[in-house]
C-alpha cells in the first residue's frame, strides 16, 4: 500500500536547501510527487506530497532522517500523513 | 481526490508547531459489568485482566497515531463502569481492594489516570455506594492514577444533599490524607450534577450503563489556536467573532473526529464520542482566560466576563458540532483556575471570585473546577458550595462539577503547587457566612419543574 505524506519546511532562506531536502527523500526510498516553494522576506517556505510503498521506509524513518537534514540546515521540517490536512479543513 | 491548498497545509502546521494545537485525551471506556463475581478479591482479579486485555496496546495506537500525523496526544486514560454498581459490596476494604486493582492495571498498561471509582447517588444511597464513598479517601490515598467522581444531583432527581455533605467529608478526609502535597488528593475526586456517561476527561470519566462494550472516546483541545484567531482580530464584531471561533473550532474537532476514528478503528472498539471542550493547560497561550481577555477584558473577571465566556462556549459548540456527528462528554469551555495559568493570575490579583466562578459555570463547563480554598473551610461551607454548583446543573439541566481542593494548613492569598497539569494557584475565598442550618436539614432537594418533560 502506498503512503502519502506532506513534508512541508520553513526557515531562512540560503542555497540548496530544496535539494538537501529532495536528497534525504530519496535516500529514503520515498517519491516526492509534488512540490511547491517560495521565499518572502527571506523566509523559505516549501510544501511537498511524498509518497513511498510500504517496506521502503516509514513516516518515523523518514521523520527522523529529515529531522537531521533540517537541524543542519536551519530548517524545521513537519512530515504528517496526507489525511489530516483532507481531514481538517472540511466534512 | 481531496483537493489541499498550500494555505491550509500551512495554517494545519502552525497550529500544532506554535499555537499548542494537540488532543487533549483518547480514553477507552470499559465495560466491567461482566466482572463481578460475588468475591471482592476474584471481582477485583477480573477487573484488572479485563483492564489489561482491552486497554494493552492503548498508549502504542496513541503513539503510532501521534507519529503518523505529526499531532501530540496528551493523555491515554481508561475510564470503567462505575465501580459501586460491579463490586456489590457493603464492606469499604472490598472497594479499596478494587481500587488497587484499577491502579495496578492502569500503571501496567502505562495510562496516566483511570476514572471510574464512582457512584450515582441523586436519588439515593444503595449499600454499595455508601461503602464506595467511605472507601474513597483511602482509595485516593493509597493509588496514583485512580480518580474518583460521585454524582449527587441531576435535572431528574433533584440534589441529595446528604450526599453532598459525606462529599464534603470525603474532601476534608482526602485533604488531610495527602496534605503533605498540597492535598492533591482532592484534584482527583469530582462531585458532580448530571455527569456524562461518555466523558473522556479526568477527573470525572466513568464509562456508564448506557454505553458499549468498549469504547474510545476523544476529548479536543486548542485554546491557543483559538486564542490567536482571536487577538489577530481586535476590531471583528461580535458577530464576526463568533464566525471566525466557529471556523476554528470546527477545524480542531475534523482533527479529533480523526483521532477518533481511527483510533477506534485500531482497538476494535466502538468510536464512541468527540468532547468538543476547549481545555486549557498551565502553559502559556493554553488558556481559556487568555482567550477571553483577547476579546477586550483586562483580565478574565472583570464585568462582561460570563457574556464573553458565553459567546465562546456557545461558537465552540457550533463549530465543533458542524466536524463531527459524534458529540458527547461534556462539551463546553473548562475554567478550572490553577490548570489555566492566566485564570490562576487574575484569581490572586483579586479579578476572579469564587462568586463570579460560579456565574460563570452556568455559561459553560465545568462548575467550580480546580479552585483552592483554605484547608480549614468547614464541612458545611464545602457543602453549601457544592449545593449552589449542583442547582445551576439543576436548573439548566447541564453538567456542573464541583472539583474544590481543601489545602491542608494553607489561607487565603497563599500560593499552591500542585504540580503537572493540575497546575497552581492561589487559595482563593470562600464566605464564612453561617449555613448550617440549611444544609443539615438533610433529605433531597425535590427535583425541579423542569424534570417534568414528558
Amino acid at each position: 500500500m502506498r503512503t502519502t505524506v506532506i513534508v512541508t519546511a520553513l526557515g531562512p532562506d540560503s542555497h540548496g536547501l530544496l535539494a538537501q531536502v529532495a536528497t534525504t527523500i530519496a535516500e529514503q526510498n520515498a517519491n516526492v510527487d509534488d512540490v511547491s516553494q517560495t521565499v518572502a522576506n527571506g523566509m523559505f517556505t516549501m510544501i511537498m506530497f511524498v509518497s513511498f510503498d510500504q517496506g521502503e521506509t516509514t513516516i518515523a524513518e523518514l521523520k527522523d532522517a529529515l529531522e537531521v537534514t533540517g537541524d543542519r540546515i536551519g530548517l524545521q521540517i513537519s512530515v504528517q500523513h496526507e489525511n489530516i490536512f483532507k481531514f481538517m479543513h472540511r466534512v | 481526490m481531496v483537493f489541499i491548498t498550500a494555505q491550509e497545509i500551512l495554517e494545519t502546521v502552525s497550529m500544532i508547531r506554535s499555537e499548542n494545537l494537540d488532543v487533549r485525551a483518547v480514553t477507552m471506556g470499559i465495560s466491567l459489568v461482566d466482572c463481578a463475581a460475588g468475591e471482592p478479591r476474584r471481582t477485583a482479579e477480573r477487573i484488572h485482566a479485563k483492564i489489561v486485555r482491552r486497554a494493552g496496546r492503548l498508549v502504542e495506537v496513541a503513539a503510532e497515531l501521534q507519529e503518523k500525523y505529526g499531532v501530540p496526544i496528551v493523555n491515554r486514560r481508561v475510564s470503567v463502569t462505575p465501580i459501586a454498581g460491579v463490586v456489590g459490596s457493603d464492606d469499604p476494604e472490598a472497594y479499596l481492594e478494587v481500587a488497587h486493582a484499577l491502579d495496578a492495571a492502569a500503571d501496567e498498561v502505562g495510562i496516566d489516570f483511570l476514572g471510574g471509582f464512582s457512584a450515582l447517588v441523586q436519588k439515593g444511597f444503595t449499600r454499595s455506594d455508601t461503602a464506595l464513598i467511605e472507601a474513597i479517601p483511602d482509595a485516593i490515598g493509597s493509588t496514583n492514577r485512580v480518580c474518583s467522581s460521585v454524582n449527587v444531583a441531576s435535572t431528574r432527581a433533584g440534589i441529595n444533599m446528604d450526599a453532598v455533605l459525606r462529599m464534603a467529608d470525603v474532601l476534608l478526609a482526602v485533604s488531610k490524607r495527602t496534605a503533605e502535597h498540597d492535598s492533591i488528593g482532592c484534584a482527583k475526586i469530582v462531585i458532580f450534577c448530571n455527569a456524562p456517561e461518555d466523558n473522556p476527561f479526568m477527573a470525572g470519566a466513568m464509562h456508564g450503563s448506557g454505553e458499549a462494550e468498549c469504547s474510545i472516546n476523544v476529548a479536543i483541545s486548542g485554546p491557543g489556536v483559538v486564542r490567536n484567531v482571536v487577538a489577530a482580530n481586535p476590531d471583528a464584531s461580535f458577530i464576526e467573532l463568533a464566525d471566525l471561533i466557529k471556523r476554528t473550532t470546527f477545524k480542531i474537532t475534523r482533527v479529533g473526529e480523526l483521532i477518533a476514528q481511527e483510533a477506534s478503528q485500531l482497538l476494535g472498539a466502538e468510536l464512541g464520542i468527540i468532547d468538543l471542550s476547549l481545555a486549557p493547560t498551565p502553559a502559556v497561550g493554553d488558556s481559556i482566560a487568555e482567550i477571553l481577555e483577547s476579546m477586550g477584558l483586562e483580565a478574565v473577571g472583570a464585568p462582561g466576563t460570563t457574556a464573553a465566556l458565553a459567546m465562546l462556549n456557545d461558537a465552540v459548540k457550533k463549530g465543533g458540532t458542524m466536524a463531527t456527528s459524534s458529540t458527547g462528554g461534556l462539551s463546553g469551555a473548562f475554567i478550572p483556575v490553577s490548570e489555566d495559568g492566566a485564570m490562576a493570575r487574575a484569581a490572586a490579583e483579586g479579578n476572579l471570585s469564587i462568586e463570579k466562578l460560579e456565574a460563570m459555570t452556568a455559561v459553560c463547563s465545568l462548575g467550580l473546577d480546580m479552585i483552592v480554598v483554605p484547608g480549614d473551610t468547614s464541612r458545611d461551607a464545602l457543602a453549601g458550595t457544592i449545593a449552589d454548583v449542583m442547582a445551576i446543573g439543576m436548573i439548566n439541566s447541564k453538567t456542573t462539577g464541583a472539583r474544590l481542593i481543601p489545602a491542608a494548613g494553607k489561607q487565603v492569598g497563599e500560593w499552591v503547587t500542585l504540580g503537572g497539569l493540575f497546575g497552581e494557584g492561589p487559595v482563593m475565598k470562600v464566605s464564612t457566612a453561617g449555613n448550617s442550618a440549611f444544609v443539615r436539614r438533610g433529605g433531597r432537594i425535590p427535583a425541579p419543574l423542569q424534570s417534568l418533560t414528558n
